[in-house]
Formats: structure tokens, sequence, C-alpha cells
């Protein structure tokens, strides 16, 4: 394993879950929970002659960002395209139910301390959503990942983190609109039905996969990041997800709470909104949006690095 | 259909054991492999597990492991493989590459 120093400067993209892991928290403060030493195998996948993994594609432990203790869960891609199944959902939903006790015990002999001491749940999605080899105990799980997210609310904040090649999709992609904040580099993806699927089902002509462009176009970082589905958009080093859940880390919940998409009635009637506009404007490409918010050439804005980008860009304004 | 498990045993001739206590590396993606490495006292031998979904390749992997283990002179260590289709070539870098980070002197 390499040094943390190291890992900081190492591309997010091409990092295994463990890095990740290990280079988003305080140096040399993270330790692993459930680690591949603990064989907490899939019990599913060797019935069906399915390879298994010793951490059952998911990293899951406890560091810390400054006085805060950070509960992270990182999904290895190359196991099952990190898909969820019982196991792997097990220790998602653990790892957040450890940090609300956690912040329970915190606020109870700390309470003058507490914001200064709140823990927080970092999440690095790079998933497709639910197991086929296991359906039900892989939809169970994020049935209660959201459940937990709710009992978070106003409390600690959820950090969802994007910067991995298979993107989060499926049922993954609902749970990640679930949280709090959401960080990005601009090779991330987030959505619910993946590229390949939507043309299988409704053709080339509707969304064609192989168009690289198109799709990161319509599900890539930048785009969430003018919609307002992204929160920070960032470098591709480890160290610069580090450093954003480390503005995170202090910010107050109030604010915290503003990041959000869903969860309240005014989310949802502004979810709406958008609805409508889409309805009316019928855009034919993500492009119109990016002009309809001001950009007045939206075609230069894929082409820009991450830093040129966040200089000249215009974003949807929320109120 | 159901997953494999293949069990080895080797024995070097002069035996060198690992300098941390266990030691992790790779993942179990398509055509690839993890490797767990524990210290364990086998008398100098080397125990090998090796779970895989492909059929008809123990000699292949008894081989592989066989070389490796003479080659770096591995002794008093268990090994455990979660294998989805690597090539031995493939196993025998990854073999390499933990037995690598398992021997490193320093630890960080």
């Amino acid at each position: 394993m390499q040094k943390w120093d190291e890992l900081e400067k190492s591309s997010f993209l091409d990092a295994n879950a463990r890095q990740r892991a290990i280079g988003m928290t305080d140096k040399g403060s993270f330790t692993e929970l459930l680690g591949p030493r603990d064989r907490f195998t899939s019990p599913h996948l060797p019935v069906l002659g399915t390879a298994v993994e010793f951490d059952d594609g998911m990293v899951t432990g406890v560091g810390r960002i400054g006085k805060h203790p950070v509960f992270v869960i990182s999904m290895e891609g190359k196991f099952i395209g990190g898909a969820i199944g019982e196991v792997n959902g097990g220790k998602m939903v653990g790892t957040i139910r450890l940090a609300e006790k956690a912040a329970a015990r915190i606020k109870k002999e700390h309470p003058d301390e507490y914001a200064a001491r709140r823990p927080l749940v970092v999440i690095s999605f790079e998933t497709g959503g639910v197991r086929l080899h296991e359906a039900n105990a892989g939809l169970l799980a994020h049935a209660e990942v959201m459940d937990a997210f709710q009992d978070c609310r106003h409390k600690l904040p959820i950090v969802c983190v994007v910067g991995s090649k298979v993107g989060c999709f499926g049922g993954m992609g609902f749970v990640a609109a679930a949280t709090d904040v959401i960080i990005m580099n601009e090779q991330g993806r987030i959505g619910l039905t993946g590229p390949e699927v939507i043309e299988q089902e409704m053709g080339k002509e509707e969304f064609d996969a192989s168009n690289k462009a198109l799709v990161y176009r319509t599900t890539g970082a930048k785009q969430k990041y003018i919609m307002g589905d992204c929160n920070y958009l960032v470098e591709d080093t480890i160290g610069s997800f580090y450093q954003a859940i480390v503005d995170v880390a202090d910010k107050p919940m109030a604010e915290i709470e503003k990041m959000r998409r869903i969860g309240s009635v005014k989310l949802a009637e502004e979810q709406m909104g958008l609805v409508k506009l889409v309805g009316d404007m019928q855009p034919k490409d993500a492009m119109d949006l990016w002009k309809y918010y001001g950009n007045e050439k939206p075609e230069e804005l894929p082409e820009l690095s991450t830093a040129e980008f966040l200089k000249v860009v215009k974003c949807r304004v929320r109120n | 259909m159901a997953l494999q498990t293949l069990n080895f045993e080797f024995q070097a001739e002069t035996p060198e054991t690992m300098t941390k206590e266990w030691s992790h590396l790779g993942v179990t993606g398509s055509g690839d492999l993890e490797v767990l490495m524990e210290k364990k006292n086998l008398g100098g031998k080397v125990q090998a597990k090796v779970v895989t979904p492909v059929k008809g390749f123990d000699e292949v992997w008894r081989r592989m492991l066989g070389k490796f283990v003479n080659d770096c002179q591995v002794g008093d260590v268990s090994i455990e493989i979660n294998d989805d289709n690597a090539t031995p070539i493939v196993v025998y870098m990854r073999l390499r590459q933990a037995w690598a980070e398992a021997s490193e002197k320093e630890a960080e």
C-alpha cells in the first residue's frame, strides 16, 4: 500500500476502494471494520458458481478528520460491478447505524462541543445497484440504507462521493440522491437506468450508449453541477476529495441541509418545477438546459478542465 | 456450477517467512484475483487454498503456486486466493506482488 501522502496526490478514478477509504480520512487514522481477514464473503455466490471476495466488494471502517469521526463506506467496482448484495449491503447499513450511535454518544458526553466533534458518514459509490445473484437481499439493503439516512437527518451529514469508473447507477442512484452532500470529479456519473440499458430497451435513436460525449453530458458531473445535483466538483485526486470532505465536516447542519435535493415539501416542489420546465421546453440535449441557465456557448463546457469550468460556468440558481 | 475449492501444500528448500502478520492484495475482478497471506507456524511449509469458478486446472494451479514458493523460498505462510478466471501469469504476478507487500520491512 502506498503512503498516505502519495495517495493524496494520486488519481481517485484509478484507485481501489481501500486506497480511497484511507485517503479520505486523516493520515494514519483509518481502521477497517470487517476487512478481508474476517472473510465475510457472500453465502449466495458460491452455489451460483460466481467468484467471491473476502470483503464482499466493500471497504468499511472509521477514521478521523480533526476531531470528527468519519465513518467510511467505499465500494469496489471491479468486483461484480460494485453491486449490492446481502453482506456488503449489511456492512453499509451497519456502518451508518454505527455513526448514528456515535453521534448520540458524543452529544451526551460532549454536549457543548458537539459541532466540533460531530461524526459524518462518507460513502464512495461505485455500483450499478442491486446484485442480481441475491436481488431480494440487495433491494432490502437499499431500503434499510434509506431508513438509516432518514434517522441521521439533522444530526450528522451523509456525504456521497462519486469519482469512479463504474459511476453510481440503478437503485444506488436513488440512494445517492437521498444523501446530504454530493462530491464528484469530472469522471463521476450518477443516474438511475444505465446508458446501455436505456439503449437496449428504447433503441439507439433514444440514447446512444456508445456516444461517450453524450453519456457524460447527460449523466456526468458537469451536468450534475449545473443542475445543482452535485455540490462540489473537484479535481481527480484523492486529496481533492479529502479537502471537500474537510470543508463539509465543519459546516453547520443548517447549511448542510440547504445542499440537499430531496426530503422536504419545498424541495419536492422545486423538483416538480424542474419536471415542468423540461416538459415546457422539451430539451433535446443537456446542452439546451445549460444554455437556458445562461451558458452562452454550452458546447464548449465539456472541453474545459475542471478549474476552467468552475470559473466560467453558470448554474441553476436555487431559491 | 458451484465454486471449486483446491488445497495444496508446498515445501521450499531454504524457506523464510513473511515480516508482517498478514497481508492482503488485489480484487476478485474479472480475469483477476485477490490474495490473503498470513504468517502461520507450519514447520516451514506453505498451505494454499484456492477458490475458483474454473474447473480442470488443478495441475496448473499446483505448478504456478509451486513455482512461486520455490522462486521466493516462502515458508510458514498460509495463502488464500479468491480467483475469477485469472490466467496463470496474472496469478504468478499477483503472488509476487503480495509477497513483496507481505515482506515489506518498514511498517507505516
